[in-house]
């Protein structure tokens, strides 16, 4: 049995939201087969008021051993440094958190708000967010670059705006069921496993990228999205395309160029108007190349591929 | 020019070109160097009426040749496509030649 907590700070619920649609594994196969116990949870918590706060000072006192911290949003510092913009059972959220990161087992970030503080701490970040342990890049954030939970294991990053379902539950049953030693980390502290690969691995758009034919328009079927619609799946680490979103799609396949959202800069280029949906180039070439890429490699290769493409590469082939 | 003449991309192409032979001047300048700015153009071109295939040119920026120092040409830009001889970015929507350059060019 290990027991899991989760809180929310500065947060939409989306990773709640997505933690409730979950299929493999359920949030119900996590209590049922794997052996999780709840403690407490936004959205399916029964304690209230003074219940809640003996039931949280129990985890801090080491009464009840709490095994996994998921923490969902931010940690809002405004105003001032004191926390009160986000009060929770009884105090600032801040300082619960603070204290139940210091006995747990495990600390799972979830999202982007709670891995680097997403959208609330872009800037000019008014309720002064950060994530558990960095602020958007940059390492450190609320708990501090050099924190370990009781394992020895730094936060562990779930990120995306939300993060998968199923990306949450598989780690939170790799943590309950004693299997953490084989979660490896990135430099971002996001579980290899899943960040590793690219959005576009697996995007069925990968042809027309290769063959650099565009989509200058929403909702066409033909055409990659990365070269004028702002598509960042050559550069983000995400496994969208292979653990599809509700098991059948994804944002590329649905004709949604991906936003970027499980890297610690998104959202990107500050949202300023024109920018959002757009690939951003300098003198018609774009400014972020695929990973790996550099800027010489990238118009030779533009070149041959042109001069390669196959006719049916422009043809809307899913027509039938 | 007539609506008409979009059903046959192969006689505009060929009327398209004899204007650009015959010097029509075109602005090729500034090259937008943002997206803003290239969406200022995108503004103009929106702007004319749908048969206007020579305010597009203008707008445009066409050329019959490559341009710049670095021999930029519509064979190598995003919106074009190779077997139709075609600009399929939806504010030119033109037949064009290999060969030739726009300001609207991107890789």
């Amino acid at each position: 049995m290990a027991n899991l907590l989760w809180l929310q700070g500065g947060a939409c619920s989306g990773n709640t939201m997505s933690f409730l649609n979950a299929e493999e594994p359920s949030a119900v196969d996590l209590v049922t087969d794997f052996g999780i116990n709840v403690l407490w949870h936004p959205s399916l918590g029964m304690e209230l008021g003074d219940n809640l706060q003996k039931l949280l000072r129990a985890c801090v006192s080491g009464e009840i051993a709490l095994d996994i911290f998921a923490f969902e949003g931010t940690v809002v510092n405004a105003p001032d440094g004191t926390g009160d913009w986000n009060r929770f059972a009884g105090r600032p959220m801040k300082e619960w958190v603070r204290e139940l990161a210091n006995v747990a087992q495990f600390v799972v970030a979830l999202g982007d708000c709670a891995t680097w503080g997403g959208i609330p701490a872009t800037a000019p970040n008014p309720t002064d967010s950060q994530g558990l342990q960095f602020l958007k890049r940059e390492r450190g954030g609320f708990l501090g670059p050099d924190f370990t939970a009781k394992s020895g294991l730094p936060v562990i990053n779930i990120p995306g705006c939300p993060a998968h379902p199923d990306w949450i539950t598989q780690i939170l049953v790799a943590v309950a069921t004693g299997n953490a030693g084989e979660i490896t980390l990135d430099e971002f502290q996001r579980p290899k496993t899943f960040f590793t690969s690219f959005t576009q691995t697996g995007c069925t758009r990968n042809m027309h990228f290769a063959y650099k034919v565009s989509a200058p328009e929403f909702g066409q079927r033909k055409g990659c999205l990365f070269y004028d619609l702002g598509c960042r799946g050559p550069m983000t680490h995400s496994p969208c395309n292979r653990i599809l979103w509700n098991r059948q799609s994804s944002k590329t396949r649905a004709g949604m160029p991906c936003l970027g959202c499980t890297e610690p800069e998104f959202p990107f280029f500050d949202l300023e108007p024109g920018t959002v949906f757009k690939t951003q180039t300098v003198m018609g070439v774009p400014k972020d190349l695929p990973a790996g890429v550099d800027q010489a490699g990238y118009i030779k290769l533009t070149g041959a591929a042109k001069a390669a493409a196959p006719a049916w590469a422009e043809e809307d082939i899913f027509v039938v | 020019m007539g609506g008409n003449k979009r059903d046959d991309p192969a006689k505009l192409l060929a009327e398209i070109a004899q204007m650009l032979e015959d010097g029509l001047e075109t602005q090729t300048e500034p090259f937008p160097e943002t997206v803003q700015e290239f969406s200022k153009i995108l503004d103009e071109l929106r702007a004319l009426d749908r048969d206007d295939i020579k305010g597009r040119l203008v707008i445009g920026g066409f050329v019959n040749h490559p341009y710049g120092p670095d021999g930029q040409r519509c064979q190598e830009c995003i919106y074009y496509l190779v077997h139709r001889k075609w600009c399929d970015l939806p504010e030119l929507s033109l037949p064009v030649e290999p060969e030739w350059w726009c300001r609207l060019w991107k890789i």
